[in-house]
C-alpha cells in the first residue's frame, strides 16, 4: 500500500510538471498580453493611456521577457510558494483568491448537500420502481435541470426571485450587509440568496447523479445475492439499505476526485450571471485579461487539487472494496 | 508620522484663524463631520478650507443650495473601475465647465502667455485630503523626483510634456506658484490638464516620499517593496501613487470623495473629503453627500439590479436597449429615466481602412467616390428607426449640434439614402462587371465582398450591419460581418489586415475651437481609417507609412497650423475647415449620432440635469455637471457617515 | 416470452397416455417458435426488443428523427427567409392560431397585428386586429430562399396570408421572425453535436482501446493524459483553444473549429469507459475461449470485443451529444463561440441573456424550449439504450 501511494506520488510529478506547461500555454495562446488588453480596453471607451506608462509597466511585470524565463519565473516562485501577483487587482495572487475562496466553498458544499438530499432518494426510487409512472416523473424532472442551459435559468430565476420575493439581484448577500461585519442577519440575508445559485448549479449535477445512482443500483438489483437475500425472507426495505445500495455508492466515492476541484473554483457561468464573489469569474476575468498569473496560479491549484483528489478518490475505493486492488488492469 | 501630520496641522491652523475671518461668507460645519471636529480629530471647517475657496455658483447652473447628507449608490462591474470616481469626482487643476470653458478649479487662477508660458496659482491653505497642504512643492515633487527620475520614468517624459521633443521649463517663484514655459506654443496643456482622464503633473509628495529612493531608508524601502510583492522601490512607488487608477485609500486626494476600502471588495465606499475646497454660497462644504458606495456586480446584472433601485444615480453599463426595461420599475423604486445624449461623433461609423494590405481593396478605398457610394447607400433613416426609435441623429461623423463648430451639411453631405447617385459613382468608376449573383467585381475579378470587422459585446454593431448589408447589396456590394475579440481587432486593423471596420464615431463631438482637432487628422495608431499613417505621426516616423493622401496630409497640415493658430477665429476657421474635408471625404462613414443615453436618477437626488451630453472627453460623464453639488432631498439632517441610505 | 415458457412447461400432463408418434429424445430440447426467435435473435435485435419497453425512449427517438428530419429542409418549413426582416414589425408577440372568428369556421387563421409607438416607454405596441383575418396558407409560395444554397425556390409548408404576418413565435429586434429563425438554427445546433462527438468518438475508441487492451505503459500514458485533460475547469480549455483558431477563418470553419474544440475536450470520458470495459471483457470467458481457439488479436477485438461492448458505447455516446449542445451555447454565451450573423440556438439564446429579453420580451427566450427538448430526448433515449444495452438482464 504504502509502496503504492509513492508510486502514484511520483508520478505526479512529470503529471503536474506538464499540466504547468499547458497552463501556461494557454494563458499565452491570445496574442498580446495583460498591458496590450488592458490598452485595449481603456481606448475602446475613449479613455487616454499613456505610452511611457505602459512601458515602465511592461517592464515591471516582467512581460517583455522572454516567454520561457517567464515561465521559470513563474514556475520557480510557486515551489517556494509565491504565486505571483495579479496586475488587474495589484495585489498578490494568494490576497486575490483568498476572500473568495470561502465564499466559493459554502456555495459548494450547500450545492453538493442539495445534489445528494434531492438525488438520493430519487435514484433508490427510479430503480426499485423501473419504468413506473414515478420513475419516468421523477427522472424527467432531473433531467429538466440537466437541459435548460443554466445561464438562462439563472437569469429567471434571478428575476423572479426579485420580483415576487423581494431578494436583492445577484450576489450572495443584501447590499446593506456588504460592507458589515458578520451578524444573525448578515447569516441569514446569505441563506436567502443562497437557494438560486444553488439551484442552478445543483440542477445539472441532480440529474446525472440520479441517473448514475439508477443504473448502479440496477445492475446490483439484479445481481446473485440479492435473489439469495429475497428467497431468504429479507424485508425489502433492509436487504436494499444493507447490500446493493452500499454496492451502488462505490461510484459516488471515486467522484471525489473529481469534486474537489469543482468545489474550488464553483460553477464559473451560473457564477457570472449571478454576480457572485466566487473563484469562477475571477478566473475568467484573469483568463480574459491575460492576467496570467493570477489565472495561472490559480488553474495550477485547481488542477493539482484534481490529480490528489483522484489518488484520495483510488485509496479510498480501495478501503472500502477490498475487492478493487490498487493495480488494477494494469499490470497485465 | 501621525504626529507630525498632527503637529503641522497645529501650526498651520495657528496661521490661518486670522484668515479664516476674512471669508466673506460664513462656513458651517457638516453635520456629519461635527462629531469628529468636536473630538478634536478634525479642525474646524474654517481651518481646513483654503483661504479662498471655490465658490460654486449654483444659480448660474440652474441648481439649488442643498442639504448635505446621505449616500449615493452607484454600481460598477470591476474593481478598477474605482477610476470613474476620479472622473466623476472631476477635481482638476482647470476644467471645463458645462459651456465647455476652461476655468480655474483647484487652481485658484492661471496666466497664459502666448500659450507658451502658464502660470499657475494655487488657493493659499488649500489642503489633501489627509489635512497636508497643497504647495508647489508638490509640482516639484512630480517634475523633479517622478517624472525625471530614471528609475520611476526609464522611458522620459509623457509625450503630453514634450512640444516637438522639447520639455518644459518649470519653475516655483514661490509656495503657491508654479510655471510651466515652452518657447513654442502647446495649446494642448490646459484641455489636458481638464481631461477625464488627467494629465498629471504633480503627487503628493509628503505622502509619497516614504517610497522613494532618495528620500527614504534604502533597507526599509526593499522590505516595503517586498511585502508589497513588488521587484523594487520604483514599481512600488508607481503602484502607490497611481492616482487615476484610485486604488490606495492611503493616498492623499483632492477628490470630493476619498476611497476607504482597500480593493478587492463587493463594495467599494468613498467617503467625503473633509479638506475639499469647494462651498456652496450659503457656506456648505460640499460634496453635499456624504458618502458614495460602488457595488461591484457583473455588467450584465447592473440594468437589473437598477431597475430595482438599487442605484441612485447610474448610466456606465445602461444602454439604450434597457430604457424600456428600466421605465417599469420607475414607480416602485422612486426613480426616473432621464434620457441624456451620448457624445460622441457617431454612435456607430464605418472605418474603410486606407492602409489595407490588399493592394486592389487599398486603391478602391481610397477613392473618394467609392466611399461617397457607401455612404450613399446607408439608409440611416431605417437604421435609426429600426435600432434607436427614430431619436438618434441621421448623418456623417462629426461634431454634434451642440458644439459651437456644427454646421448641418457636415452632417448632412453625403449622407442621404441615394441608390441611384451611389451606382452611378460606383459606374462612373469603371466598376460595372458583375457576377451572376449581380454583385459587382473587382478590377482583379473578385467578387466585391467587403469583411466589416466588429468587436462590440453587444449585437447592435452587428443589428446596424445587417441593415446596411441589404442596401448596400442593392449596390452591388456584398458585405459580410466579422465578429472578433477586441484585441484581435484591433491587431488586425493595425497590421492592414482588415479592410473595413465597425465602432464608435468620434469621441469628442461637443468640442470647442479651443479642443485639439488632432482626432480629425491621422496623428494617433487608434484612429482606424488610418491607422498606419496616425502610427507614423505618432512615432515621428519609426513605424508606421507617411501620409500619401492629399486630402490628409491636408489635415496634418491644419492640425499642425491649429498648434500655433494665435486667435479663436484662427482655430475656428481651422476646425471649420478640418470638418469640412472629413464630411466631403468620408473618411468614415458616420451612421447614427446623439443615441440616448439612460441615465438613472433617484427621485430623492436633486441638481442632477434633465437633460445632458454623457461624453467621456471633455465631460468626464458626469463630471462636468459637479456631482459634488447632487444632495439628496430625504437626507436626514444628522447622518451617520457610513450608513445605508435606503429610501 | 416467459409466458411462452410457462405454457410449454404446462401442456403435456395427462395421465396414462401413451403417444403413439414416434419417440424424439431431443423434444425436450426443441424450442417453440416464439421461444427460438428469442433465443436465436442477434444482439440489436434483443437491444431493440428491450428499448421498445422504454416508452419514453421511444418516444424521444421518434422526436428526435423529426427534429433531425426537419434540418434537411429548414427552408421549407420555416415560414420565412432566415435573413427576411419585418422591420414594420420589431419585437412584435407570438400571434396566436385561431379557427373560429366570432362561432364562424375559417381554418387557421390569425388576427392582424396593428402597430403602435409607446414613445413614453420606448416601446413597440402590437393588437390583434379582429377585422383583419389572416388565413394561414399550406404549400404556398412565399419568400424566397436557395435550397441548400442549390436553387432558389418559393415553395413553403406554410406561409402568412397574401400582405399578411404570421409570427408564432413572434419576432426579434430586428423583426425576424423567431420560428423560422429556430428552424434554421437547428442546423448549426443539431449537427454540432454529431461531429463534435465523432471526434471525441473516434480519440476515444482508439486512445481508450489501445489503453485497454495493451496496458502496460501504453495505459499509464494515456491515463496520465486523461488525467491532465480532467484536472482543467472546461472553461479555461475552451477559450484557449478558440484563441488558437486562426482570425482569419470563415464562419463555416469557425464552426467546424468549435465542434472540434468540443470533440477534444469530450474525449476523455468515453476514453476511460472503453478501457475499463476492455479490461473487463478481457477477462470474459468468451475472450479466453477465442483466444485458446487461436484468434489472432485483431479477430478478438473486431469480432468479439467490439461487438460486446458497442451497444454500451452508443448508449454513452447519445448521452454525450446532449453535453455538446448545451456546450455550444455555453461558448456562445462566453462570447467565445458561434455569433451572429450565423444562427444557432446557441446564438438565440445569447440574444435571449439580457433583463429585457426575461422581463419585457419573453418570447426571445423560446429557443430554449427546443433546447431543452432535444437535450431530454437524448438523454432518455440514451438511457433507454443503456438499459437495453445488456440484453440478458
Amino acid at each position: 500500500m504504502l509502496g503504492y501511494i509513492a508510486q502514484r506520488l511520483l508520478i505526479m510529478i512529470p503529471t503536474l510538471l506538464a499540466i504547468s506547461i499547458i497552463v501556461f500555454v494557454i494563458i499565452q495562446a491570445p496574442p498580446g498580453d495583460y498591458l496590450s488588453s488592458y490598452v485595449a480596453e481603456l481606448q475602446s471607451q475613449g479613455e487616454s493611456v499613456d505610452p511611457q506608462k505602459i512601458a515602465f509597466l511592461r517592464a515591471q511585470y516582467g512581460l517583455d521577457r522572454p516567454l520561457f524565463e517567464q515561465y521559470f519565473v513563474w514556475l520557480t516562485g510557486m515551489l517556494q510558494g509565491d504565486f505571483g501577483y495579479s496586475f488587474e487587482y495589484n495585489l498578490p495572487v494568494t490576497k486575490v483568491v483568498g476572500d473568495r475562496l470561502w465564499l466559493t466553498f459554502i456555495v459548494s458544499f450547500t450545492t453538493i448537500l442539495f445534489v445528494w438530499v434531492v438525488s438520493f432518494p430519487i435514484g433508490v426510487y427510479s430503480a426499485t420502481h423501473q419504468y413506473s409512472i414515478g420513475d419516468y416523473g421523477l427522472t424527467f424532472l432531473g433531467f429538466i435541470g440537466l437541459a435548460t442551459p443554466n445561464f438562462l435559468l439563472a437569469l429567471v430565476l434571478l428575476y423572479v426571485a426579485n420580483s415576487w420575493f423581494g431578494v436583492s439581484v445577484g450576489g450572495l448577500m443584501a447590499e446593506e450587509y456588504l460592507d458589515q461585519p458578520w451578524s444573525l442577519a448578515k447569516v441569514l440575508s446569505v441563506f436567502a440568496h443562497l437557494w438560486i445559485p444553488v439551484i442552478v448549479i445543483g440542477a445539472a449535477g441532480t440529474a446525472g447523479m440520479i441517473r448514475r445512482l439508477r443504473a448502479n443500483l440496477l445492475d446490483e438489483l439484479q445481481k446473485q445475492y440479492v435473489v439469495t437475500g429475497r428467497a431468504k425472507g429479507l424485508p425489502a426495505g433492509r436487504l436494499l439499505i444493507k447490500y446493493p445500495l452500499r454496492m451502488a455508492l462505490n461510484p459516488f466515492v471515486s467522484d471525489i476526485g473529481n469534486l474537489l476541484p469543482h468545489v474550488v473554483s464553483g460553477a464559473t457561468i451560473t457564477s457570472i450571471v449571478l454576480s457572485l464573489p466566487t473563484t469562477g469569474p475571477m478566473l475568467l476575468q484573469a483568463l480574459r485579461s491575460q492576467d496570467m498569473y493570477l489565472a495561472g496560479s490559480f488553474l495550477m491549484f485547481l488542477a493539482t487539487l484534481t490529480v490528489f483528489g483522484v489518488l484520495l478518490s483510488d485509496l479510498l475505493l480501495a478501503l472500502l472494496d477490498p475487492r478493487i486492488r490498487l493495480h488494477g488492469g494494469t499490470t497485465r | 508620522m501621525r504626529r507630525a501630520i498632527i503637529s503641522s496641522l497645529a501650526l498651520a491652523s495657528l496661521l490661518l484663524i486670522g484668515a479664516a475671518a476674512a471669508h466673506a461668507f460664513d462656513m458651517q460645519e457638516t453635520p456629519s463631520l461635527r462629531a469628529r471636529v468636536a473630538q478634536g480629530k478634525l479642525p474646524r471647517v474654517a481651518e481646513r478650507a483654503p483661504e479662498h475657496p471655490l465658490i460654486v455658483d449654483l444659480a448660474a447652473d440652474g441648481k439649488r443650495i442643498g442639504r448635505p447628507g446621505g449616500t449615493l449608490r452607484i454600481l460598477m462591474a470591476a474593481d478598477k473601475d474605482t477610476r470613474l470616481m476620479v472622473a466623476y469626482g472631476y477635481a482638476r487643476l482647470v476644467v471645463f465647465n458645462e459651456k465647455l470653458q476652461l476655468v480655474p478649479d483647484i487652481l485658484e487662477s492661471f496666466d497664459v502667455e502666448g500659450d507658451r508660458v502658464f502660470t499657475f496659482h494655487l488657493r493659499e491653505g488649500m489642503r489633501w485630503s489627509d489635512g497636508e497642504p497643497l504647495t508647489s512643492e508638490d509640482f516639484r515633487y512630480y517634475w523633479e523626483d517622478v517624472a525625471n527620475n530614471k528609475q520611476l520614468s526609464p522611458y522620459g517624459l509623457t509625450r503630453a510634456l514634450l512640444v516637438e521633443g522639447e520639455p518644459p521649463r518649470v519653475e516655483y517663484p514661490d509656495l503657491y506658484t508654479v510655471r510651466y514655459s515652452w518657447t513654442k506654443p502647446n495649446p494642448h496643456f490646459l484641455p489636458l490638464l481638464a481631461g477625464a482622464t488627467p494629465l498629471e503633473i504633480f503627487m503628493p509628495g509628503h505622502y509619497l516620499k516614504q517610497f522613494h529612493a532618495q528620500y527614504a531608508d534604502a533597507d526599509k524601502l526593499q522590505k516595503l517593496a517586498k511585502a508589497a510583492k513588488q521587484r523594487n522601490w520604483a514599481a512600488l512607488h508607481a503602484f502607490k501613487g497611481h492616482s487615476y487608477r484610485n486604488s490606495n485609500p492611503e493616498l492623499p486626494s483632492l477628490e470630493p470623495w476619498v476611497l476607504t476600502t482597500p480593493p478587492p471588495a463587493e463594495r467599494l465606499v468613498f467617503v467625503r473629503n473633509p479638506f475639499y475646497y469647494r462651498f456652496d454660497a450659503q457656506g456648505h462644504q460640499l460634496p453635499y453627500i456624504d458618502t458614495v458606495t460602488m457595488d461591484i456586480v457583473d455588467s450584465k446584472l447592473i440594468p437589473l439590479k437598477t431597475e430595482t433601485g438599487e442605484a441612485d444615480l447610474q448610466a456606465r453599463y445602461l444602454r439604450f436597449d434597457d430604457y424600456t426595461f428600466l421605465r417599469r420599475g420607475e414607480k416602485q423604486h422612486d426613480y426616473a429615466v432621464r434620457l441624456w445624449r451620448s457624445g460622441t461623433g457617431s454612435q456607430v461609423a464605418l472605418y474603410p481602412n486606407l492602409n489595407v494590405k490588399d493592394p486592389v481593396w487599398r486603391k478602391l478605398v481610397r477613392d473618394v467616390r467609392f466611399r461617397r457610394a457607401l455612404s450613399l447607400a446607408v439608409n440611416r433613416h431605417e437604421i435609426n428607426k429600426v435600432v434607436y426609435f427614430g431619436l438618434g441623429l441621421e448623418g456623417n461623423d462629426t461634431v454634434l449640434p451642440e458644439s459651437p463648430l456644427f454646421k448641418e451639411e457636415y452632417k448632412k453631405r453625403w449622407a442621404t439614402f441615394d441608390l441611384k447617385a451611389a451606382n452611378a459613382l460606383l459606374d462612373e468608376m469603371g466598376l460595372t462587371k458583375r457576377d451572376d449573383r449581380n454583385t459587382r467585381l473587382l478590377p482583379d475579378g473578385r467578387a466585391m465582398e467587403i469583411v466589416v470587422e466588429t468587436s462590440g459585446s453587444s449585437t447592435e454593431q452587428t443589428d446596424v450591419l445587417q441593415l446596411i448589408r441589404d442596401t448596400w447589396a442593392e449596390l452591388g456590394v456584398r458585405l459580410f460581418i466579422k465578429p472578433s475579440q477586441l484585441e484581435i481587432f484591433r491587431m488586425r486593423i493595425f497590421a492592414g489586415e482588415t479592410v473595413m471596420a465597425i465602432s464608435s464615431g468620434l469621441d469628442d463631438g461637443i468640442p470647442v475651437a479651443e479642443i485639439s482637432p488632432a482626432e480629425l487628422a491621422p496623428t494617433e495608431e487608434d484612429q482606424l481609417q488610418w491607422p498606419k499613417w496616425g502610427d507614423y505621426y505618432e512615432t515621428h516616423g519609426k513605424t508606421g507609412e507617411a501620409v500619401d493622401l492629399p486630402e490628409a496630409s491636408e489635415l496634418l497640415a491644419l492640425n499642425k497650423e491649429w498648434e500655433t493658430a494665435a486667435s479663436h477665429e484662427e482655430r475656428t476657421r481651422i476646425w471649420q475647415r478640418m470638418l469640412e474635408i472629413n464630411a466631403d471625404q468620408q473618411f468614415t462613414i458616420g451612421i447614427v449620432a446623439a443615441v440616448p443615453q439612460p441615465v438613472v436618477v433617484s427621485n430623492h437626488l436633486e441638481n442632477v440635469a434633465e437633460k445632458g451630453i454623457y461624453c467621456w472627453d471633455p465631460g468626464a460623464h458626469f463630471g462636468i455637471y459637479k456631482p459634488d453639488t447632487f444632495w439628496f432631498d430625504n437626507a436626514p439632517a444628522e447622518t451617520a457617515a457610513v450608513k445605508a441610505a435606503a429610501p | 416470452m416467459s409466458a411462452d415458457i410457462e405454457d410449454r412447461l404446462e401442456a403435456p400432463h395427462l395421465a396414462h397416455y401413451v403417444s403413439t408418434a414416434p419417440f424424439d429424445p431431443y423434444a425436450i430440447e426443441a424450442m417453440a417458435p416464439g421461444q427460438e426467435r428469442y433465443y436465436m435473435a442477434g444482439q440489436w435485435r434483443l437491444m431493440w426488443w428491450k428499448l421498445r419497453r422504454h416508452r419514453l425512449a421511444v418516444v424521444s427517438g421518434a422526436l428526435l428523427l423529426f427534429f433531425y428530419l426537419s434540418i434537411t429542409m429548414s427552408e421549407i418549413l420555416a415560414p420565412y427567409n432566415l435573413h427576411t426582416r419585418n422591420t414594420d414589425f420589431l419585437y412584435a408577440p407570438p400571434q396566436a392560431v385561431h379557427l373560429f372568428d366570432q362561432g364562424r369556421f375559417i381554418g387557421p387563421f390569425v388576427y392582424g397585428l396593428d402597430t403602435g409607438l409607446d414613445m413614453e416607454t420606448l416601446r413597440w405596441v402590437y393588437t390583434a386586429n379582429p377585422a383583419k383575418i389572416e388565413p394561414i396558407r399550406f404549400f404556398c409560395q412565399g419568400d424566397a430562399y436557395n435550397f441548400w444554397s442549390l436553387f432558389e425556390a418559393h415553395f413553403h409548408l406554410v406561409c402568412p396570408a397574401d400582405g399578411g404576418t404570421l409570427f408564432l413565435f413572434g419576432t426579434d429586434r430586428l423583426g425576424r421572425d423567431m420560428l423560422s429563425r429556430i428552424i434554421y438554427g437547428a442546423r448549426v445546433s443539431l449537427t454540432i453535436g454529431l461531429i463534435g462527438i465523432s471526434i471525441s468518438f473516434l480519440l476515444g475508441m482508439t486512445l481508450g482501446g489501445l489503453a485497454g487492451y495493451y496496458g502496460g505503459w501504453i495505459d499509464s500514458l494515456i491515463q496520465r493524459l486523461i488525467e491532465v485533460i480532467r484536472s482543467f475547469p472546461e472553461l479555461p480549455l475552451w477559450m484557449a483553444l478558440s484563441a488558437i483558431l486562426p482570425v482569419t477563418w470563415s464562419p463555416v470553419l469557425i464552426y467546424f473549429g468549435i465542434t472540434l474544440i468540443l470533440g477534444l475536450i469530450d474525449w476523455t470520458g468515453l476514453g476511460r469507459a472503453v478501457r475499463s470495459k476492455l479490461l473487463a471483457l478481457r477477462e470474459e470467458d468468451f475472450c479466453m475461449a477465442a483466444i485458446l481457439m487461436g484468434a489472432k488479436p485483431s479477430r478478438v477485438i473486431a469480432r468479439h470485443l467490439l461487438p460486446s461492448f458497442m451497444s454500451h458505447l452508443i448508449a454513452s455516446a447519445t448521452l454525450s451529444i446532449p453535453n455538446m449542445i448545451l456546450g455550444e451555447t455555453a461558448l456562445s454565451f462566453l462570447g467565445l463561440g458561434l455569433r451572429p450573423p450565423i444562427t444557432s440556438w446557441g446564438v438565440l439564446l445569447n440574444e435571449a441573456q439580457n433583463i429585457n429579453a426575461v422581463a419585457v420580451y419573453p418570447w426571445i427566450m423560446l429557443p430554449v424550449v427546443p433546447v431543452v427538448l432535444v437535450v431530454l430526448a437524448f438523454n432518455f433515449l440514451g438511457d433507454g439504450l443503456r438499459d437495453a444495452a445488456d440484453p440478458y438482464h
